[in-house]
């Protein structure tokens, strides 16, 4: 899986450099429902005896090298520093505030950002989007952690379930979508701040891991699929989407609507014949602003293996909420909803389906099989696709479908895929449409 | 493209602009709209009547039979190929439209692959009968005053700008002089404000005639317009010489400009005020909006702090290019007026941000506010001064930062261009001068030739070297 997941960590590395993404930080919330455990500093967890091991501790379940990983690969660990960047101030300023670094805005999510008595006294807001920003606050956990428990026993003492797939998406969505209070909207994105890309089981991989999927691993946390993963991610993601469509605080500014929501390219592209739309699927004329419907799309493919009625009854309110959106602000709020229940309805049902591998290679076929209509691909369902089809893999392999042998020539495949979208104004539909026959060549059972 | 005089680089900026209208690439201007009137069953030819005023469109009823193209391209009236000795014009008119001009090409610019495919998106059979197209790619003209020998496929003719000849084709041949054919109802083309009523109707729109981003969705380029630049990058078909000034008076440049810049503002707020272009669902009408203020890359950053506008970042903005020249050219006109202006787009742009009772309650004003400078304009005798002082708060616009968007760089550039076509025209600045300034404006056109190539920096050097070779 690693070794797969190069592709995709080549390609969104690039973006996290420039600070392409925020960070995981749990939600307010998410912090409240911990009993306001004290999160007591990621220098409490990175001892050579613990998680900074450069060796794998013997007789240890787990490569204890978590700590080293995190500091050395894993762009959480800059989150805060790039509020210190010229980037960030440039942004700070253009939305009126004097920094970013000391603002509620933007800590919530590029740092650990709890209230002032929940920090430890090794705690650092500098440290960015530490072990408990994720993990949760170990004050509560972390002598029954050191005393070797099993993984059960933490959990219990209050340790976040971050290998679960709903609650993991919970976890990173909060940040890498939004919640109730954090949200990156138009007018984030407008002072500087990139957009949002994501996807669960893809920037799980290419955080990277600190984990390694193995005996011990399944022993201890349960066998948990690359397909549950982004099966769960894309219901969860798409049901987020679906509280910032119908929540007053996101809703209308003046004449517009909130803007991240819809689908970026489909108003930043150059106005050449090169670009002139083509009749669309979403039943919405040409010169329409289009809600971005990547997690909806790809949820339909999953739904449709796991529960094809409920992949129907979200594709009909899909439409409906597109074309509500020209029509009637009321229908849009009475179709987001009902997406939002259909979205709802999926999520444990994915993040407990078994995936047969028929099953991947008949979603496989589907996700490519979106670019068949007139629309061609869209840059939005592009990316997913890629990332969707990267999970496939993955999961492919760790069901012994594919063989070692011939994962580099997927590899390949992939980043050739990544690369013809690398950059969003000269992205084309039919060269990515190419590498996906490849694709679906490549990974022919 | 023609190089004019003046406007050197005119031929740069046309070819984009123009070229895109009804050719291949990208680009503003252009004629598109809406259904003008329907089609009425052959009737008995009405009379024609009085002269037209700006208040006849080509179709209104006392605009008269249209007699076709070929009535005027006779090798002894405006086909010929050398000017006659004795005549007052150039006689080559049709050739000048026919070979040079893109209006010749509005129709068959509907036949094309472009044409074809922005019909189909739009859910039409084709371009070329669809009343939406051809209200401004031909001279659409209900079928009962369409002469003999009229055809639809002439595309934007004659007799769409100077009105249908069969009330004056008579008097014009016998060569009574221009204000006797203007009483007879040919349209008063040389008059600013006439000029302005005619070209904006489909340059910019009317209550019939409207390129909504539907169309320029569906694959219709934008329009950009500036009433003097593409009098005289059409190219212009007459030359102002003696016997010109003689017939029709001394045409000043700046003059132009200025009242095609209110009347452009006032058909704009027009169309905000218009139903048919209110919200629909979460939709405003985008193409009253800043073009690139969503058409760029996400890696282009187009947000800049304006206080004209004082509008955080992420919005949509409306279009205020033509806007914010009013304002300069009020600012030393009329300037309580100018006082108005700036308050109330200052307010409109606000207005965007909360709701749309507030933004039609602004755009009212605004209207109102262009629609009194509109007369004024037209009276006002654009001096030398005029002319530094026009031309300094053009730059000052842009080197302020306040202006520095591609649709205000476009404006802006054209803008100039007038003002040194005025200077020219009227002696203000020496030869030597008016050719360096002529120079400078060629960076200008260059800075602004493309809007995903467009840098703030390049541009307002290029305005700081136009200024530094103003005559002081």
């Amino acid at each position: 899986m690693a070794a797969l997941r190069g592709c995709a960590a080549a390609f969104f590395g690039a973006l996290l450099c420039i600070g392409l993404w925020p960070a995981l930080v749990p939600p307010a919330g998410a912090v409240d429902s911990q009993g306001g455990a004290v999160h007591l500093g990621v220098a409490t967890c990175s001892g050579s005896n613990c998680h900074g091991a450069s060796e794998r501790p013997p007789g240890s379940s787990v490569s204890g090298n978590e700590y080293i990983i995190w500091s050395k690969r894993d762009k959480h660990h800059q989150a805060y520093s790039v509020l210190l960047g010229e980037r960030a101030i440039r942004m700070a300023r253009a939305i009126g505030l004097p920094d970013a670094a000391n603002q509620k805005i933007c800590l919530d999510c590029h740092a650990d950002n709890v209230p002032q008595d929940q920090r430890g006294r090794q705690f650092q807001l500098s440290d960015g989007v530490g072990c408990e920003a994720c993990h949760g606050g170990a004050s509560t956990w972390l002598g029954t952690h050191i005393s070797g428990a099993g993984h059960r026993d933490n959990l219990a003492a209050g340790m976040y379930p971050t290998e679960q797939p709903v609650a993991r998406a919970e976890k990173c969505l909060g940040c890498h979508f939004g919640d109730a209070t954090r949200f990156v909207d138009h007018r984030l994105i407008g002072a500087g701040h990139p957009r949002l890309a994501f996807e669960l089981d893809t920037f799980t991989a290419i955080e990277p891991a600190h984990f390694v999927v193995d005996s011990r691993y399944v022993e201890r946390k349960g066998r948990i699929t690359d397909m549950q993963v982004w099966g769960a991610g894309q219901a969860m993601a798409l049901t987020a989407r679906m509280n910032a469509l119908v929540d007053p605080r996101r809703a209308r500014h003046g004449l517009f609507p909130e803007l991240v929501l819809f689908d970026c390219q489909g108003c930043h592209h150059p106005y050449d014949s090169l670009h002139a739309p083509q009749p669309t699927a979403s039943g919405l004329g040409p010169g329409t602003v289009k809600l971005n419907d990547a997690n909806a799309v790809m949820l339909e493919v999953a739904a449709s293996r796991a529960a094809p009625a409920a992949a129907k009854t979200l594709n009909a309110h899909m439409l409906a909420l597109h074309r509500a959106t020209d029509a009637d602000p009321a229908a849009v709020r009475r179709e987001a909803e009902a997406v939002r229940t259909a979205a709802g309805s999926l999520i444990r049902p994915l993040a407990s389906h078994d995936f047969s591998s028929a099953d991947i290679h008949a979603m496989v076929d589907a996700v490519i099989a979106l670019g068949n209509g007139p629309d061609g691909w869209r840059f939005s369902h592009a990316e997913q696709t890629t990332m969707a089809l990267e999970a496939m893999a993955t999961a492919l392999q760790s069901a012994g479908a594919i063989t070692a042998d011939r994962m580099p020539a997927v590899r390949k495949v992939l980043d050739g895929l990544y690369a013809s979208f690398a950059n969003e104004s000269t992205f084309r539909s039919d060269v990515f449409a190419a590498g996906l026959r490849d694709f679906q060549r490549t990974i022919k059972p | 493209m023609i190089r004019r005089w003046g406007r050197p680089a005119v031929s740069v900026f046309a070819a984009l602009l123009v070229g895109l209208i009804f050719g291949s690439a990208e680009i503003p201007a252009a004629l598109a709209q809406t259904p003008v009137s329907p089609v009425q069953a052959q009737a008995p030819l009405p009379p024609s009547s009085g002269p037209a005023t700006p208040d006849s469109p080509p179709d209104s009823p006392n605009d008269g039979v249209h007699l076709g193209v070929a009535s005027c391209a006779g090798n002894n009236c405006h086909g010929a190929v050398e000017p006659f000795k004795t005549s007052r014009v150039m006689q080559n008119e049709y050739l000048v439209w026919s070979q040079k001009d893109q209006h010749s090409k509005a129709f068959a610019a509907l036949r094309n692959e472009r044409g074809l495919r922005i019909a189909a998106n739009l859910g039409l059979p084709d371009a070329e009968h669809a009343e939406l197209c051809l209200g401004c790619h031909a001279d659409n003209v209900p079928a009962n005053r369409r002469g003999p020998q009229f055809q639809l496929s002439d595309g934007v003719g004659c007799e769409a700008c100077h009105g249908g000849a069969m009330g004056w084709l008579g008097i014009h041949i016998s060569g009574v002089g221009h204000a006797a054919n203007i009483a007879a109802g040919m349209y008063p083309t040389d008059q600013p404000l006439a000029r302005a009523e005619r070209c904006l109707g489909c340059h910019v729109g009317d209550d019939k005639r409207f390129v909504t981003h539907q169309i320029m969705g569906a694959g219709h380029p934008p329009l950009g317009f500036e009433l003097d630049t593409y009098s005289a990058a059409q190219p212009a078909h007459y030359r102002v010489d003696k016997d010109y000034v003689e017939r029709k008076g001394q045409p000043n440049d700046m003059q132009i400009w200025a009242v095609g810049q209110a009347s452009d503002l006032k058909r704009r707020m027009a169309a905000l005020l218009d139903p048919n272009n209110a919200p629909k669902g979460l939709q405003p009408e985008l193409a009253l909006f800043d073009c690139q203020a969503c058409h760029h890359a996400t890696d282009q950053l187009q947000w800049r702090a304006r206080t004209s506008t004082g509008l955080p970042p992420g919005r949509l903005r409306l279009y205020d290019a033509t806007a914010v020249m009013l304002r300069v050219i009020a600012g030393r006109t009329a300037p309580e007026i100018a006082q108005k202006l700036s308050e109330h787009l200052l307010a409109l742009h606000r207005a965007t941000t909360q709701d749309w009772q507030a933004v039609q309650r602004e755009a009212r004003i605004v209207q109102q506010a262009a629609g009194e400078l509109i007369p004024l304009l037209a009276k006002h005798d654009f001096t030398r001064d005029d002319a530094h002082a026009l031309a300094a708060a053009v730059i000052a616009a842009g080197t302020s930062g306040d202006d520095l968007d591609y649709s205000a760089a476009q404006q802006q550039t054209m803008a100039l261009g007038s003002i040194l076509a005025a200077t020219k025209m009227l002696s203000f600045a020496d030869e030597a001068q008016v050719k360096s300034l002529n120079d400078a404006l060629g960076a200008l056109y260059d800075a602004v030739a493309s809007d995903q190539a467009y840098r703030p920096d390049t541009y307002v050097k290029a305005l700081q070297q136009f200024a530094a070779k103003l005559p002081q």
